[in-house]
């Protein structure tokens, strides 16, 4: 995949000179330099040194109007996290059935979250990179499938739309220390969004069949909790095959331009008992002056556990955290931004225990181009 | 007496049409296009893509001017109530997602006010004094 981000640019560059009207080339680029003020709390793997490549990241995409109904999109991603390894995140093709109806087809974002859409653009957003403890599950950002997304408009100026998508993701996941071969066969969705004047609302509902292969000889984490689980005859309960996942996802915001206010509420249950349910909400607002932006949010995680002998094992997984983040934002022009940042982040609960509190500080970049 | 008159005529053209004395710019469609007027409102939801449509049901093509155009900047503040950081985001949100695309940038004035007479489903703003019998003018500002 290194090799393949030359190949496709010489390879434009024939169709960029013959026909530069049909080809449109987008890139952003997000440079971020954190650090802990303690190492008894992790947060976006930052430590207490400085880091520079945990969140710095470019992203290219090239899109291309085949013929009047069809499309062709292409993003390429390089994360610091990963080596700056070239990746296409999203690689689809779109077909306009209507004005106002399309499918696409190929690899495509998982429309998780309010912000997924443009989760990695730095410059759509106040934040550094939207919060963590909300917007977490990275690896499935992706899947290879198809959506139908639906546009509507109402008298009195609603507009909307319903985004139905179904595929599957198989690959690999982990916290950075350790992974694991995940499938998600199948996976799909409906998100409904609405928009009226400075207000937005979106309602989404989710479903996968989760399969995360363990090893109770193993010694990643998972591999020695569910081993535990087998020992206390407990095995098939805390088995990750098949697993039925759903998510829900509800939020709403109001920007005026200069006011923005937001909620974001997200619930998660599994079948299996090796993964635990969780809920997830945080409220923000930002006010503008000028070219600059202040931002305040509160974002809150909490799991909750079965009952009987299985929850009783679960509570010694069971987590809890919530951080309040602080920013400014900075529009130094109309295609680059300057941020920085304070999180205060408390692990109220780690594997059951008491967790430790700290502070991440972190200052950015963002670039359109 | 005269004068008294006159002034009252002229504030009631400013009450009955607040600006429209000092219309600066002007929003046109093609003279064949057959919407008459349109609110802000409805300009707005066509230059962000949340419509592709006019208000009379019929296909809509927004067209900006070029970047460096004082025309876009006025039009950017006094109607998508946006400035160009604001609107870059705004686009940010939607071209890396593939769920639209800024307008069309069709050049100055001139070359937007031809454009727009040539094609019914276009919709584009100019400065008032090149607004001539080939376009409909559906909202000053």
């Amino acid at each position: 995949m290194k090799k393949l981000l030359p190949l496709i640019v010489a390879g434009l560059s024939l169709p960029l000179t013959a026909a530069a009207n049909d080809l449109m080339i987008n890139g952003f680029m997000n440079v971020i330099a954190g650090v802990t003020d303690t190492d008894e709390i992790t947060s976006d793997g930052y430590d207490d040194t400085v880091s520079f490549d945990r969140q710095t990241m470019m992203g290219l995409q090239l899109y291309k109007q085949v013929n009047d109904k069809t499309s062709a999109t292409v993003q390429l991603v390089a994360r610091g996290y990963e080596d700056f390894d070239v990746k296409a995140s999203w690689l689809y093709f779109t077909y306009s059935i209507s004005d106002n109806l399309e499918v696409r087809m190929g690899r495509l974002r998982t429309p998780l979250y309010h912000y997924s859409d443009f989760l990695e653009v730095g410059y759509a957003y106040n934040w550094i990179s939207p919060p963590s403890i909300l917007y977490l599950q990275n690896e499935f950002s992706s899947f290879n499938g198809a959506d139908v997304t639906q546009r509507f408009s109402f008298d009195g100026g609603i507009d909307g739309s319903i985004q139905a998508y179904a595929g599957r993701f198989s690959g690999t996941t982990g916290n950075g220390v350790e992974t694991y071969e995940m499938d998600l066969k199948p996976t799909g969705g409906v998100v409904a969004t609405m928009t009226k004047a400075d207000f937005t609302v979106r309602a989404g509902a989710h479903y996968s069949n989760l399969t995360l292969a363990l090893d109770p000889t193993g010694s990643r984490g998972l591999d020695q909790y569910y081993a535990g689980a087998v020992f206390f005859g407990m095995g098939d309960d805390f088995l990750i095959e098949d697993s039925e996942t759903r998510y829900l996802q509800f939020s709403t915001t109001y920007d005026n331009g200069s006011t923005l206010l937001l909620a974001e509420w997200t619930s998660l249950t599994h079948e299996t008992a090796a993964l635990l349910d969780n809920q997830t909400w945080m409220i923000g607002g930002a006010q503008r002056f000028g070219d600059k932006t202040a931002h305040l949010t509160y974002v809150d995680y909490s799991e909750s556990t079965e009952s009987g002998m299985v929850g009783m094992y679960q509570a010694a997984a069971e987590k809890a955290e919530s951080s309040v983040i602080l920013g400014m934002r900075w529009d130094y022009d109309s295609s680059t931004a300057f941020k920085a940042e304070a999180e205060y982040n408390d692990e109220s609960k780690v594997s059951g225990a008491d967790g430790e509190a700290g502070t991440i500080y972190r200052v950015g970049m963002a670039l359109l181009f | 007496m005269i004068k008294r008159l006159i002034y009252t005529l002229l504030l009631s053209c400013s009450i009955m049409f607040p600006g429209s004395a000092f219309a600066e710019y002007a929003v046109i469609v093609s003279a064949s296009n057959g919407n008459a007027s349109m609110s802000s409102d409805d300009i707005s939801r066509i230059f962000l893509g949340k419509t592709s449509k006019f208000p009379n049901g019929s296909k809509a093509k927004p067209l900006d001017q070029s970047e460096d155009n004082p025309a876009r900047e006025s039009f950017n503040k006094a109607v998508l109530g946006k400035d160009s950081s604001q609107l870059k985001a705004y686009w940010s949100r939607l071209i890396f997602t593939g769920k639209g695309t800024p307008p069309k940038e069709a050049g100055d004035d001139t070359a937007v006010k031809s454009q727009v007479a040539g094609d019914t489903s276009a919709i584009g703003y100019v400065d008032a004094s090149v607004v001539d019998d080939s376009v409909t003018v559906v909202f000053s500002y």
